[in-house]
């Protein structure tokens, strides 16, 4: 519909400035509070510094989970993508006997909330298994990745017509070598947009982590939680600022080079 | 084992649960283009990618050139496939498209680069080698597709409906083309399509297909003017079908019994032993169809632009002559 | 779609095994724990639930803070997305995009935000004491209010991204047609709008129940053990008390409510389909 509200233009700008005002002015407000110069936690800041954005690259513990945070990300969404494609792919071009159940697998665990997926892990996998805590964490989030790597690349593969695909075949090319040199530069995009979605997923997962991290082995999100009960002063939330500023800078890189909501 | 080029054998094929084509037995000659003709779901497209290598009989042979690529996976058959959408590689420029064979068959750099071009030039692109198919035109997508398919020099060349996307003048345009391509490079073809005046016009000999069976095969002309079926006299444009009656009166036909049939252009208009009323007259531009409602069934006529108006309702007499008919056998 | 069987399961079978030992089989085992008892199966684990004052009541205030967050969202999700809608098509874009920021911001960041701001010493109170409405700095956090406003901001971009996408396949002229008609508007808003946009809000509603259902870091930081929700519940059953069993049926309770709006998600977009 074009505007079809012309009597309204006030109005709905106003509504729409103040829901825009409650739902970013708190990432605004803890930004600020993260330039704080002050020594506590304070709205509005006492002084604008970067003290305690410096401050917070040289906290071992934080600096510790970050990387932890991070290896973890880009690990499991990389199994999760290995797993994944090859999945996608037999699914979307073979007649796999129960397509759909597979299917619906592979995408449940995108409804089971996340901390009982981390229980479960825990009681039934990690320590009948006696599997070290990174491990843990590896498997935990690449489960919670393959959903996004899946559906993705799926929307990516209804995309390209499959006599494509047989053309290539006709021309001399075996399957494995119509898919490396047809398909993958073709659903390239759909790829990276997988990759995008599942780093941010699993770089700001908490519930799935809570009941695997361990001491000294903890995700970023985590130990921001667990710090925000005995830190007062500005270093959460400048890391808060921080995260969320990574976060979004790859989200619009992506969007600009992708067009990512396509793929969601 | 016989020496035809391509040799079907019993060919059995389907989809899931369905037979799409019970036992087919066909062969072609080297250096022939065959065309397969007939309505959609007749079997014809299940045929050809069967014979590609796509589809996995249930039962039979094929047999290319002496060898028995029954078994023989689709990327080793050297049989190429055009596809009716040309099924381009989207993110490769017309060269990298063209030069895509050659490169698996590992050329060397000098010779792919000749015979790329060549290929190119041959289907007049010459100058396209860097677009990429979405900068092309159907026509243009066309060519290359065929270019693409050929540079591999195929022992076969399948052609799926390549035309049926182009509008009229390109279709034309294009048939002549391949007609030329195929006498110049002398590539066995088989063209799959359900427009009778193209297979007529390309093709050396022609394959009647209805409901996975053949209805007929032979030139051109033999289908033509010597249809033996009501179905394929239909196909070909024998629009009055009735049945062959002893005593000449119009009888409905039956299906499985002999019949007669006639052009619209064989009826003749004004007198006979025949009645009928008129339902319609369409003005073509060259001729005037005329529509006439008998107790057997209708019967289309073809009339001259300048003869008299037919007008609806009007009885008319009209002469089916024997001595003109096509007799069919079923 | 090509022949063979083989290599489709062949591909297939590396991910589906993973998630099956990694995630159904656990899972599974993880539920089951809730039915079993020192007697054998049996639902006395059950029984205890509902027999425990602490946990009925956390059960209903899940329910019923899900179901007022879905509201509010419905609310003003539809203000925002009829605004969206309204502002042309450059505009749009943009404040789709404003509206989809904070959903890539981390959840323990957006939420981290309101501890500064009703906190003691947080922005609300300064205002309310700053102006006068009351002596003492208000108690705001650890909350069901907290919680309850820490929900609707997590959750509203998806209502009102939800709502914008169903709105704007609407007929262009159906608002103009009602008004010519005569029709004012709150009977265009009932009467109109919201049947034709209906699709969209259930999914953007059943999306919104869910996630505060399932919520675990808003009510983890805003309510804390004051005020607990179903998986604050169980993250305290477990790490305080070892309490495996009730674990169990808190999970089962959770995967039940989050599975049946995710089937009536399911249901509606077919419906739309069609």
């Amino acid at each position: 519909m074009t505007r079809p509200f012309n009597g309204m233009r006030f109005s709905g700008a106003l509504a729409l400035g103040a829901v825009l005002l409650f739902l970013l002015g708190p990432f605004v407000v803890i930004a600020l509070a993260g330039l704080s110069a002050g020594d506590t936690l304070a709205f509005p800041p006492q002084g604008l510094s970067l003290r305690w954005v410096i401050a917070v690259f040289g906290m071992d513990n934080f600096r510790a989970s970050f990387w932890l945070s991070l290896q973890l990300a880009i690990g499991s969404t990389a199994l999760a993508l290995l797993l994944g494609v090859p999945a996608a792919y037999g699914l979307a071009r073979y007649r796999v006997p129960g397509r759909e159940l597979v299917r619906t697998l592979l995408i449940a665990p995108l409804i089971v909330p996340g901390i009982i997926v981390g229980l479960a892990l825990l009681r039934h996998a990690v320590i009948p298994l006696d599997l070290g805590v990174t491990w843990a964490l590896i498997l935990a989030h690449t489960v919670l990745v393959v959903p996004y790597a899946v559906r993705v690349v799926t929307a990516s593969l209804d995309n390209l017509r499959t006599d494509v695909e047989e053309a290539a075949v006709m021309l001399g090319a075996t399957r494995l070598q119509t898919f490396f040199r047809i398909v993958l530069p073709n659903i390239r995009s759909g790829i990276i947009a997988a990759f995008i979605l599942g780093f941010v997923t699993s770089f700001n997962q908490v519930p799935v982590s809570l009941f695997l991290t361990g001491p000294g082995i903890t995700t970023l999100p985590i130990d921001m939680l667990t710090s925000m009960e005995f830190v007062y002063d500005p270093s959460i939330a400048a890391l808060s600022a921080l995260m969320a500023l990574l976060s979004i800078a790859i989200v619009a890189v992506a969007e600009r080079a992708l067009g990512l909501s396509r793929y969601v | 084992m016989s020496d035809a080029f391509l040799d079907l054998q019993g060919l059995s094929l389907g989809y899931g649960a369905t037979l799409a084509v019970p036992a087919l037995d066909l062969a072609m000659a080297e250096g022939e283009l065959l065309a397969l003709l007939g309505p959609s779901g007749c079997g014809k497209t299940t045929t050809m990618r069967a014979i590609a290598g796509l589809l996995q009989p249930r039962a039979g042979r094929i047999t290319l050139a002496g060898r028995d690529i029954t078994r023989v996976s689709a990327h080793q058959r050297e049989v190429g496939l055009v596809f009716q959408s040309y099924a381009l590689f989207p993110h490769l420029s017309v060269f990298e498209n063209v030069a895509f064979g050659l490169r698996l068959r590992k050329v060397d750099a000098a010779e792919l680069q000749r015979r790329t071009q060549e290929a190119i030039a041959m289907v007049g692109l010459a100058g396209f080698e860097r677009r990429l198919p979405r900068e092309l035109s159907g026509g243009q997508q066309q060519r290359v597709a065929l270019a693409r398919s050929v540079v591999v020099r195929p022992r076969l060349l399948l052609l799926d409906e390549p035309l049926s996307n182009l509008d009229a003048r390109l279709r034309l345009e294009m048939r002549s083309e391949l007609q030329r391509l195929q006498r110049e490079l002398g590539v066995t073809m088989m063209y799959v399509t359900h427009d009778q005046s193209e297979a007529l016009a390309l093709a050396d000999r022609v394959v009647v297909m209805r409901e996975g069976r053949i209805a007929q095969q032979g030139s051109p002309v033999d289908i033509y003017e010597r249809p033996r079926s009501a179905f394929v006299a239909r196909f070909v444009g024998f629009e009055n079908v009735f049945a062959a009656s002893a005593d000449g009166a119009l009888r409905p036909w039956v299906e499985g019994q002999p019949g007669r049939a006639w052009r619209p252009r064989q009826v003749l208009l004004g007198q006979g032993p025949h009645e009928g009323q008129v339902l319609g007259a369409s003005y073509l531009g060259e001729s005037v169809e005329v529509l006439l409602h008998t107790a057997a069934g209708p019967v289309k006529a073809q009339a001259a632009p300048d003869a008299p108006r037919r007008v609806p309702g009007e009885t008319l007499r009209f002469d089916l002559p024997i001595a003109d008919a096509v007799l069919l056998d079923e | 779609m090509f022949d063979n069987r083989r290599i489709g399961i062949a591909l297939a079978a590396p991910a589906a095994l993973f998630v099956a030992l990694a995630f159904i089989v656990p899972v599974a085992v993880l539920l089951s724990g809730g039915f079993a008892t020192p007697q054998g199966w049996g639902l006395s684990r059950w029984a205890e639930f509902v027999g425990d004052p602490l946990s009925v009541e956390v059960f209903w205030r899940t329910v019923k803070l899900g179901a007022l967050v879905t509201l509010a969202c419905a609310v003003l999700g539809y203000a925002t997305a009829l605004a969206i809608v309204d502002a042309g098509p450059t505009w749009k874009g943009r404040w789709s995009g404003l509206v989809m920021l904070p959903l890539m911001i981390s959840p323990v960041a957006r939420t981290y935000a309101w501890i500064v701001l009703l906190g003691r010493t947080g922005l609300v109170n300064q205002a309310i004491t700053g102006l006068g409405l009351s002596a003492e700095p208000l108690r705001l956090l650890f909350t069901e209010t907290a919680v309850f406003i820490g929900l609707v901001q997590l959750f509203l971009p998806l209502m009102v991204l939800s709502l914008v996408s169903a709105l704007e396949n609407l007929p262009a002229d159906v608002v103009p047609a009602a008004r010519v008609l005569g029709a004012p508007w709150p009977t265009v808003f009932f009467k109109v709008l919201l049947p034709l946009s209906r699709e969209g809000l259930v999914i953007g509603g059943t999306l919104v129940f869910t996630g505060s259902v399932t919520a675990y870091i808003t009510p983890a930081v805003l309510g804390g053990s004051k005020v607990l929700m179903l998986e604050t519940l169980l993250y305290q059953r477990v790490s305080v008390a070892n309490d495996f069993a009730s674990a169990s049926v808190i999970a089962l309770i959770l995967i039940v409510m989050s599975v049946v709006t995710h089937a009536l998600l399911r249901r509606a977009s077919a419906a739309r389909r069609r």
